[in-house]
């Protein structure tokens, strides 16, 4: 009976961790973000809100949040702190490979309101082990300030999403932490603790319809990418348009000793590695020198942030295995750019662009970036009227090429000033069909 | 005088008259009318097809309407026609001639046999070409299925509308034949070939959902639109000399979308349509002529385009006046560039292998067909057809080997083990060796789909 109790008693020490000074700590430095940001969808300017979580990282006033919640898209960031007093915020900046975006709270509204807040710190999230507790703490459905518990399912998971993060491309650079605590739509941007109130993990998505399947960007990435979003400049990575797969079973098949290569499955077209040579069915052996090991999926964000971690217009050394030939290319890296081009929406037309971009040209395999992509029209407005519809590539209006946004805006704008019809030249599937957007 | 009453009298019986003989004029006429059962067969199945057919000569020859065939089968794949008579349960068999480029019937033979008991539709044709009048009253012939032995019915209607498609084309009040089969007026001359029916919307309820969905009808059984006679009766003699229809005129301007009005208006472009073309094609007539892509073409020979509704029609006005030409032909193409009109003189040419003519072939161990790469995969792909390389993914067989490795039908293969293809011929003895392994665990393929490409790995076991 003693024995049981003494038993019981053991259990309930880590229980009692759990309410460590750090543990109470870090949920006064988790917030709730009201966010209203501006969409341009359907022809028209649009206002929708939405609630997330984020925690404070600095005793000057820096939230760490999913970039799903707080983007540049955002007019209005109204931050709730443990007190339950509203202070407002501003974006710093946002990154949406990795989901995460960082916002400054308004300091003189906050001395002059004299609110005080704490702040978290960051956990070695590397040295995590499947199996260790940890806690979401968020704003799941609004319901602000709720902690739930789970463990690390996987500390390692690749998952990788090319329209991800509110249509733009996520999970290349990093891998995920797993876990089982309860993740639902609001814990976004909350932080992912250990017992003793570390951060390890932003909580970031679960999977719709399962069970307890809920991912955390790992602090060692989000450690990176706060300490350059912190600087206001964004996060600048290099590409030059590998698309890797793991090797798995085909090692013998390409005549590999075990964990070497990584094997490249696609080369963008017109890419840097497609005009250095690299062809897709190559092996990638070494980067500058040093030994690439592409066997799993989860070993492909690595190699993926290695390349892109290089300077923009900087030379790799890539060691390339082509049949029993091994050769060096050197590839030129350029900017990466997401497939998603800066949006407007022109008002009189009712009409939504979106720049096109080098990926999206790619992806749709156009012959220039010159032009912008329909994304909505509002019905009755001059450009539904005329017959354009969403994915329709503008490609000249009044036959002069559109070749920026600014292009097409300045139309637009004499067309608010003198309404006259206008010439518009788009193509959809290829097929260049012409409309005139009448007033 | 007498007589005279008498010829007044006779001349306001005659249509009661005419009215009372449509049992013979039936009976007559259901002697051009046949429905033709053929199989298809693919890699995995062999399936019936049925299609009505209307005869044209004395020789048995028969024309099927453009959808009796799917255009994704050979004509190798087209096996065991056979012909029937309205109401027989007895076929005779048949020969597939080919398709026509520009009226798109599929031409099959029947044995000589039955011929001689068929009655070719020309043996109806009016004395004069005049299109049925508004409101007149045609009639049709409709055949059931091959379980009620193709038995004949009739079907009455009158003209409600006749348009320019661009072929002209009467819409009838409801059904008036079947798809293929002709129609009459009452005194029994030919009118017209039923088309493929119309489709019509209508709003669908259930209890699920109140609010309604809308939903396009078609009935595939019986048509209410048919092309008239002057559209049917001058290409009879389209009887194709080979299965693939060849010679077939090539222009090379793709992708031809038409000019609304307002567009027109904009233009300057008074009473006329005109088409914008999207594309030129490599190595085509057109870029020969110096046609470059989004140039409006405003005439052909001299001839502005007509104003067609719907304006898509002008896009088939165009491709039509150049099917009907033959390869060597010239062609005289007035098109807008810019602010400048030019006149650009082409050669037509015989079009590049179509799909139906390229080489293909079945490894059922790798459950994929493999098919010679064509110009127009080079068009739909957006590659360069002179330096393109490799075989398409044809079929391939679901759950087999190939597909589990994630192949999908249309996939262009590049390499084989990594080796580049170079001809199709070499593409399908590599293939046939790799089946032909017993001991062979696996191979790998480079596919490339939307631009992108990907390393396969299929497993033989």
């Amino acid at each position: 009976m003693l024995k049981v109790a003494a038993l019981g008693l053991a259990l309930a020490a880590p229980a009692a961790a759990a309410m460590s000074k750090g543990f109470n700590r870090v949920l006064d430095a988790v917030v709730r973000i009201d966010v209203r940001e501006v969409a341009f969808e359907d022809g028209a300017k649009r206002f929708a809100a939405s609630i997330g979580s984020g925690v404070i990282l600095s005793p000057d006033g820096l939230v760490l949040t999913n970039a799903h919640v707080a983007s540049p898209r955002a007019v209005e960031l109204s931050v709730t702190l443990a007190s339950l007093e509203r202070v407002s915020a501003r974006l710093v900046g946002w990154d949406h490979w990795t989901d995460l975006a960082v916002l400054q709270l308004d300091l003189p509204e906050v001395q002059r309101r004299g609110l005080k807040f704490t702040h978290a710190e960051f956990g070695d999230s590397t040295r995590l082990y499947v199996g260790q507790t940890v806690y979401a703490v968020g704003t799941p459905f609004g319901l602000t300030r709720t902690a739930t518990r789970g463990i690390i399912s996987n500390n390692n998971r690749y998952f990788e999403d090319s329209r991800g993060v509110n249509g733009y491309e996520t999970g290349a650079f990093n891998t995920w932490l797993q876990t089982d605590a309860a993740i639902n739509p609001g814990n976004s941007g909350g932080p992912l603790v250990t017992e003793d109130g570390k951060v390890v993990g932003i909580s970031s998505r679960g999977y719709l319809g399962a069970n307890n399947l809920g991912f955390a960007i790992p602090a060692s990435t989000a450690q990176r990418v706060v300490e350059g979003l912190r600087r206001g400049a964004g996060i600048t990575r290099s590409y030059i348009g590998l698309v890797p797969r793991a090797l798995q079973d085909l090692e013998n098949f390409y005549a590999l000793a075990l964990n070497t290569g990584l094997l490249v499955n696609s080369v963008d077209p017109g890419s840097p590695a497609a005009r250095a040579g690299l062809r897709p069915g190559d092996i990638l052996l070494a980067l500058d020198g040093a030994k690439v090991d592409g066997r799993f999926p989860e070993q492909l964000p690595p190699i993926q942030n290695l390349i892109a971690s290089a300077p923009v217009g900087s030379t790799l050394r890539l060691t390339v295995k082509r049949g029993p030939l091994t050769t060096e290319l050197a590839v030129v890296t350029e900017k990466l750019e997401s497939r998603v081009g800066e949006e407007w929406v022109l008002e009189k037309w009712g009409l939504s662009v979106r720049q096109v971009s080098r990926a999206f040209a790619r992806e749709n395999q156009l012959e220039t970036t010159a032009g912008v992509c329909v994304i909505g029209v509002q019905p009755g407005f001059p450009a539904d009227v005329a017959g354009l519809s969403r994915g329709d590539i503008i490609t000249k209006v009044n036959q002069q090429p559109v070749d920026s946004l600014d292009r097409i805006k300045g139309v637009h704008a004499a067309f608010e000033a003198r309404p006259a019809p206008v010439l518009v030249e788009a193509q959809r599937n290829h097929q260049v069909t012409l409309y005139v957007l009448k007033p | 005088m007498k007589s005279r009453v008498l010829t007044l009298v006779l001349l306001l019986l005659a249509p009661a008259v005419r009215a009372a003989e449509l049992p013979a004029l039936w009976a007559e006429r259901l002697a051009s009318v046949v429905a033709v059962e053929f199989y298809t067969e693919s890699e995995t199945e062999r399936r019936p097809t049925v299609s009505y057919g209307t005869v044209i000569d004395r020789q048995g020859t028969i024309i099927l309407p453009p959808i009796a065939v799917n255009p994704r089968l050979t004509p190798g794949q087209l096996k065991e026609f056979k012909v029937y008579r309205p109401g027989s349960a007895q076929g005779v068999a048949g020969v597939y001639l080919g398709q026509d480029a520009l009226t798109g019937w599929h031409f099959v033979r029947a044995a000589a046999s039955l011929a001689r008991e068929l009655a070719p539709i020309t043996n109806f044709a009016a004395a004069t070409r005049a299109e049925p009048a508004l409101a007149e009253e045609v009639w049709g012939i409709g055949l059931r299925n091959k379980d009620e032995d193709f038995a004949p019915y009739l079907l009455v209607s009158r003209v409600a509308l006749i348009q320019s498609l661009p072929q002209r084309t009467a819409v009838a009040l409801q059904e008036v034949a079947g798809p293929g089969l002709p129609v009459f007026n009452r005194a029994g001359e030919f009118l017209g070939l039923a088309a493929t029916s119309f489709g019509q919307s209508f709003v669908q309820f259930s209890r699920l959902d109140r609010s309604g969905a809308p939903v396009i009808l078609v009935n595939v059984e019986e048509s209410s639109a048919f092309q008239l006679a002057a559209e049917v009766l001058p290409h009879l003699g389209r009887v194709p000399a080979n299965v693939f229809g060849r010679p077939l005129a090539w222009l090379g301007a793709h992708g031809l979308q038409p000019v609304d009005p307002e567009v027109a208006k904009f233009l300057r472009l008074d009473n006329q349509s005109a088409v914008v073309v999207s594309e030129v094609l490599e190595g085509s007539p057109a870029e020969q002529a110096g046609m470059k892509a989004r140039d409006l073409i405003l005439a052909l020979d001299g001839q502005p385009l007509p104003r067609l509704k719907p304006d898509r029609v002008v896009a088939a006005y165009v491709e039509r006046e150049v099917e009907r030409r033959r390869p060597g032909e010239a062609l005289a193409l007035t098109v807008l560039r810019g602010e400048a009109r030019l006149t650009l003189a082409v050669v037509l040419r015989e079009e590049p292998r179509l799909m139906s003519e390229a080489e293909r072939k079945y490894f059922d161990r790798i459950g994929l067909t493999a098919r010679e790469f064509v110009y127009g995969d080079a068009i739909a792909l957006r590659v360069k057809a002179a330096t393109a390389t490799g075989v398409i993914a044809h079929f391939v067989k679901p759950n087999g080997p190939a597909g589990v490795a994630g192949l999908r039908t249309d996939d262009w293969v590049k390499e084989i083990d990594g080796v580049p293809l170079t001809t199709f011929a070499a593409a399908a003895q590599q293939l046939a060796a790799i089946e032909a392994d017993p001991q062979r665990p696996e191979f790998v393929l480079l596919v490339s789909r939307g631009g992108e490409t990907a390393v396969l790995r299929i497993k033989l076991k």
